[in-house]
């Protein structure tokens, strides 16, 4: 049993890094339509970002953590230029091709000029470590998930009781009546991308000090944001956040008591399992697929 | 077909027969990968750019095409001439299956399970030791000598053999192409594709047409899986990498989706630019996705897609009628 | 106007094409070698550490004068380790460059499908980094056509399971590696050793490479209470997977694949790396003598203490220039000569004092491995 919560509470963490990224590429879809391949680039530069500011310039936490969101910002602004502004009156799979080559070449540019070699952020917070009962996980770790709690939490929050949150679910709900309603569809564009952008970077960044970053890492999450959105139910973000956490503990029961080689798998087959039986997804409600 | 299409097929036909007198086995190798990458591309053609049903999963069929030719030459011990038509329907049977799903999902969806398909073949590649030999993969026989009823007919053994043997396969997949695009089942496809409920609605058996999209797209893949299998006499699963299928998606996008050149020239165009490189290689992937970016946002429609449209325009205004559907499209 | 039967072009053209690469190669002012490494996509970091091993062998052969009086210079390749890709590296390197032999590559698979296409043409290939036992196993004995001057993984594997059975003790092993061939091959081959001299595999895991989180696996490992444990794979997984198994708690003997010591891994795994062991092919604390010469020589150029994949891609190219200049012309096919049969004398800097180009029948050099411990994180030789 003491095992058993371990196992859970491994699952949760890495669930919770999850559900960062799920929630931004949700929204870009639910709001924008635009399936967002690059969003694993986001990931990965709001760690780079991290890094070099703490590493480099040796800013303290906080401030690392606006640089972080600075740069987000930035790509999100840049992003939804290319793959939302820049694809008007295209059909849907453009934003996937589109988003695909921007990919590649943040990839590519970070190889350039960062070096292929994995990257870590150093902290003094890797030699601590939280005990709660038969529990044990180091402090950068028990860190995650409370965070994303009151990150999601607070974007929710947002969502529900600012101008900002509803003109953006009015979007997702309806676009022409949005319009007609007086949302400004250009600003809701740019800040749901700098919103996803930013969730996605200080993911990054928080995973920076557990895991390392590399140029290539974003390939990995992007696809497991993506079976968690689906599981999920495309373009719901309390869906998302659900399914984030399901999935981390999935894959840490697999690990556990199946084998690790299966760890990648299992999420696949359930999105395939999912799309066939339960398109809308585990959390979603029925809509029309298409 | 246009007569613009014909020439350019001609002209490309003739270069292509006349390669092997006046290239070396570099450029030659070059032009045979480029072969392989035309049939792969016209295949997904079928399905995307015809049909509208969007894969990802081109990559794996490539692959599922080279293992059927690995396994079977292991362990039934067949040659290269009874494994081509099982490497295809093998693949063609994957195709069917990955069809399936695609009668419930559309656009963005299917993209993503496609991917999930692309994903799970390779891991599939990569741990079923048993059956697939992990990561050292297969090794499979060359083409070597071909028979018919015990007569010796011909010899497969240089790279110029195999450049022919590649000239003939991809002559004879764009030829079926070019015959089942123009059939009334690649009239269905195109119906599908431009609105399937009405599609429905006139009396198209929609799911016959989706399947059959599919199959057919894939099994294209498998036969350019077969022959690249015996051509480099081995298949690995790193050769069948999601990043293969996205290279074979960019290449029909670049030269233009639902365009019957397009594709060709696609493939032709991205296998050999990046040999041109040169000096810039170390940052020629980079240049391959800002270029992926540009022609998605400036010629969706493609190259051919592009000039096409232009052209139907200037037709219009020389014809001196009045422009078209969209005016704004005659003024280009 | 003559007429030309397709018969006459096709004998013309294969006239031309078997011209010998001796005449095409005299022109310039250099004498071009080959190198295909995979310097884009996943072993990208490995293809850039064995260039610099490359490069750092081309500037001393050229500050020490050349070959045949020229200066050498260096045409490269990326391979992508893609099989494909490969092929038309090495037919690009050879018919465009003339290059006399190719030294790559780092992926096995793709070692094999090039050599292939080598071999017709008469270049030798000499590793870049490819370890794998399938690379020699290929060749045909008495004529091999890739060359690779170090113990394939098998010996790697056989070295490093008498170290954790005997230098370490261990009775209990658990087994961690990745789904690459490398990694794969490797923790078969450990497994069979260890249990072959008693030892008892307590767990066997495999995982993708990129994946990033270890922590259930090595909570589960921890409960088997394994005296050792074996990380097959890259380098930086395995400084990933020494540093959450401190996070969670396992506290035991680690022991990785060949390539894994260096310095960044010290950097990137922290403390936790203390302990750590790998059977090496080279360390700059090398009792060899070309060996410290090459280490400190690389420090002086590059700021840093060279690795075991720095060492290979300097051997790999100094061993072919050298055959080049004995071979007295820029032809493949007397270049593996000179490497099948005239290299015996020539010191390479990996392996113990006094280890040559002595290629066995199917070229390999066999010797056996160094154990590194880091030590107060540093790198140091066991019983050196």
């Amino acid at each position: 049993m003491d095992l058993f919560l371990q196992y859970l509470a491994n699952g949760v963490v890495v669930g919770s890094s999850y559900v960062l990224v799920a929630v931004g590429l949700t929204l870009i879809f639910g709001i924008l339509h635009v399936v967002n391949f690059a969003h694993g680039e986001f990931y990965m530069l709001g760690g780079y970002a991290g890094i070099t500011a703490s590493t480099a310039f040796g800013l303290p936490l906080p401030a690392s953590l606006a640089v972080v969101a600075a740069v987000s910002c930035l790509l999100g602004l840049g992003a939804e230029a290319l793959l939302h502004r820049g694809l008007k009156n295209q059909d849907q799979t453009s934003s996937i091709i589109a988003s695909f080559g921007l990919a590649v070449a943040l990839q590519n540019a970070v190889m350039v000029t960062m070096g292929p070699q994995p990257e870590l952020m150093h902290t003094e917070l890797a030699y601590k470590a939280i005990e709660l009962g038969p529990v044990f996980l180091p402090a950068p770790r028990a860190l995650i998930p409370p965070a994303m709690l009151i990150i999601v939490g607070a974007l929710f929050a947002a969502l529900r009781w600012t101008w900002t949150g509803r003109s953006l679910r009015a979007m997702a709900q309806h676009e022409t009546v949005a319009r007609l309603c007086g949302v400004k569809v250009r600003r809701v564009a740019v800040i749901t991308f700098m919103l996803g952008a930013t969730l996605a970077g200080v993911a990054g960044f928080m995973m920076s000090a557990v895991y390392m970053v590399h140029p290539l890492v974003g390939n990995m999450i992007v696809l497991k944001a993506f079976i968690v959105v689906i599981i999920g139910g495309m373009g719901s973000p309390l869906g998302a956040a659900a399914a984030g956490l399901l999935l981390g503990v999935i894959e840490s029961m697999t690990s556990a008591y199946l084998t690790n080689g299966l760890r990648d798998v299992v999420g696949f087959l359930l999105v395939i399992a999912v799309l066939l039986f339960r398109p809308q997804g585990l959390f979603g409600r029925s809509l029309e697929r298409s | 077909m246009t007569r613009a299409a014909l020439i350019t097929l001609a002209i490309l036909a003739v270069g292509f027969v006349a390669a092997p007198f006046l290239l070396g086995g570099y450029e030659l190798n070059v032009l045979m990968v480029a072969l392989l990458y035309v049939i792969l591309a016209v295949g997904l053609n079928l399905a995307t750019g015809y049909c509208g049903q969007f894969s990802f999963a081109q990559g794996a069929f490539y692959g599922i095409g080279g293992y059927t030719a690995g396994i079977l030459s292991r362990d039934v011990g067949t040659g290269f001439w009874m494994n081509l038509p099982a490497g295809i329907v093998v693949t063609g049977l994957f195709g069917l299956a990955l069809g399936l799903p695609a009668l419930r999902l559309k656009g963005h969806f299917l993209a993503i399970v496609t991917i999930a398909v692309q994903t799970l073949v390779y891991l599939g590649l990569v741990q079923w030791n048993s059956l697939t030999g992990g990561q050292n993969g297969l090794a499979v026989p060359p083409i070597g000598e071909t028979t018919l009823f015990g007569v010796r007919l011909f010899e497969v053994t240089s790279l110029r053999d195999l450049y022919w043997v590649a000239l003939v396969m991809a002559a004879v997949f764009v030829f079926i192409a070019w015959r089942l695009v123009h059939s009334r089942l690649g009239r269905e496809w195109v119906a599908v594709r431009e609105d399937e409920t009405l599609a429905g609605a006139v009396g198209l058996n929609t799911t016959f047409a989706k399947l059959t999209a599919f199959v057919a797209s894939a099994a294209f893949a498998g036969g350019a899986g077969v022959l690249n299998a015996h051509a480099m006499q081995g298949v690995t699963p790193d050769d069948f990498q999601i990043w293969i299928s996205c290279m074979v998606v960019a290449m029909m996008v670049v030269g233009g989706r639902g365009t019957f050149m397009g594709p060709i020239l696609g493939a032709i165009a991205l296998t050999i630019l990046p040999e041109l490189t040169g000096e810039l290689a170390r940052y020629k992937m980079l240049i391959f996705g800002v270029l992926l970016v540009v022609c998605v946002t400036v010629a969706p429609e493609g190259a051919l897609g592009r000039i096409r449209k232009a052209r139907e325009s200037r037709d219009q205004a020389a014809s001196g009628r009045a422009p078209a559907k969209d005016p704004s499209e005659a003024s280009a | 106007m003559t007429n030309f039967s397709r018969r006459t072009v096709l004998a013309m053209t294969g006239a031309a094409l078997a011209t010998p690469s001796l005449l095409r190669a005299q022109s310039g002012g250099t004498v071009k070698i080959g190198a295909m490494l995979p310097l884009s996509g996943p072993a990208s970091i490995e293809g850039h550490q064995v260039l610099k091993g490359v490069e750092f062998a081309i500037k001393q052969a050229n500050a020490a004068g050349g070959v045949f009086g020229k200066p050498v210079e260096l045409a490269i390749e990326d391979d992508e380790a893609n099989s494909t890709r490969g092929v038309t590296a090495v037919r690009k390197l050879i018919e465009s460059e003339n290059v006399p032999f190719i030294v790559g590559t780092y992926p096995t698979a793709v070692v094999v499908a090039a050599n292939k296409v080598s071999k017709e043409y008469g270049v030798p290939m000499l590793s870049g980094g490819s370890t794998g036992a399938a690379g020699t196993e290929a060749n045909t004995p008495g004529d091999p056509w890739f060359f690779r001057c170090w113990p394939d993984s098998n010996g790697q594997g056989h070295d490093t399971a008498m170290a954790i059975v005997n230098t370490f003790g261990a009775k209990k092993v658990a087994i961690i590696h990745d789904s690459s061939n490398y990694g794969t091959t490797l923790a078969a081959q450990v497994t069979r050793i260890v249990s072959d001299a008693g030892g008892e595999i307590v767990s066997n895991d495999s995982f993708n490479v990129g994946e990033a989180d270890f922590s259930t696996m090595l909570t589960r490992i921890r409960t088997l209470k394994p005296d050792a444990v074996y990380i097959g794979g890259w380098a930086g997984d395995g400084a990933t997977i020494v540093r959450q198994a401190a996070g969670v708690g396992l506290r035991t003997q680690f022991v990785g694949s060949g390539s894994m010591v260096s310095d960044d891994f010290i950097k990137l795994a922290g403390p936790a790396s203390e302990g750590f062991a790998v059977a090496t092919l080279y360390e700059p604390s090398t009792p060899n003598e070309k060996g410290k010469a090459f280490g400190e020589a690389f420090e002086a150029e590059y700021g840093h203490s060279a690795g075991t994949l720095n060492a290979l891609g300097y051997d790999s190219t100094s061993i072919g220039i050298e055959a080049l200049r004995r071979a007295g012309e820029s032809d493949g096919r007397k270049v593996q000569e000179v490497l099948n049969n005239g290299m015996a004398d020539f010191p390479i800097a990996m392996g113990p004092a006094g280890t040559t180009a002595d290629y066995n029948e199917i070229g390999s050099v066999d010797f056996k491995n160094f154990i590194a411990v880091i030590k107060d994180g540093k790198r140091t030789l066991s019983g050196a």
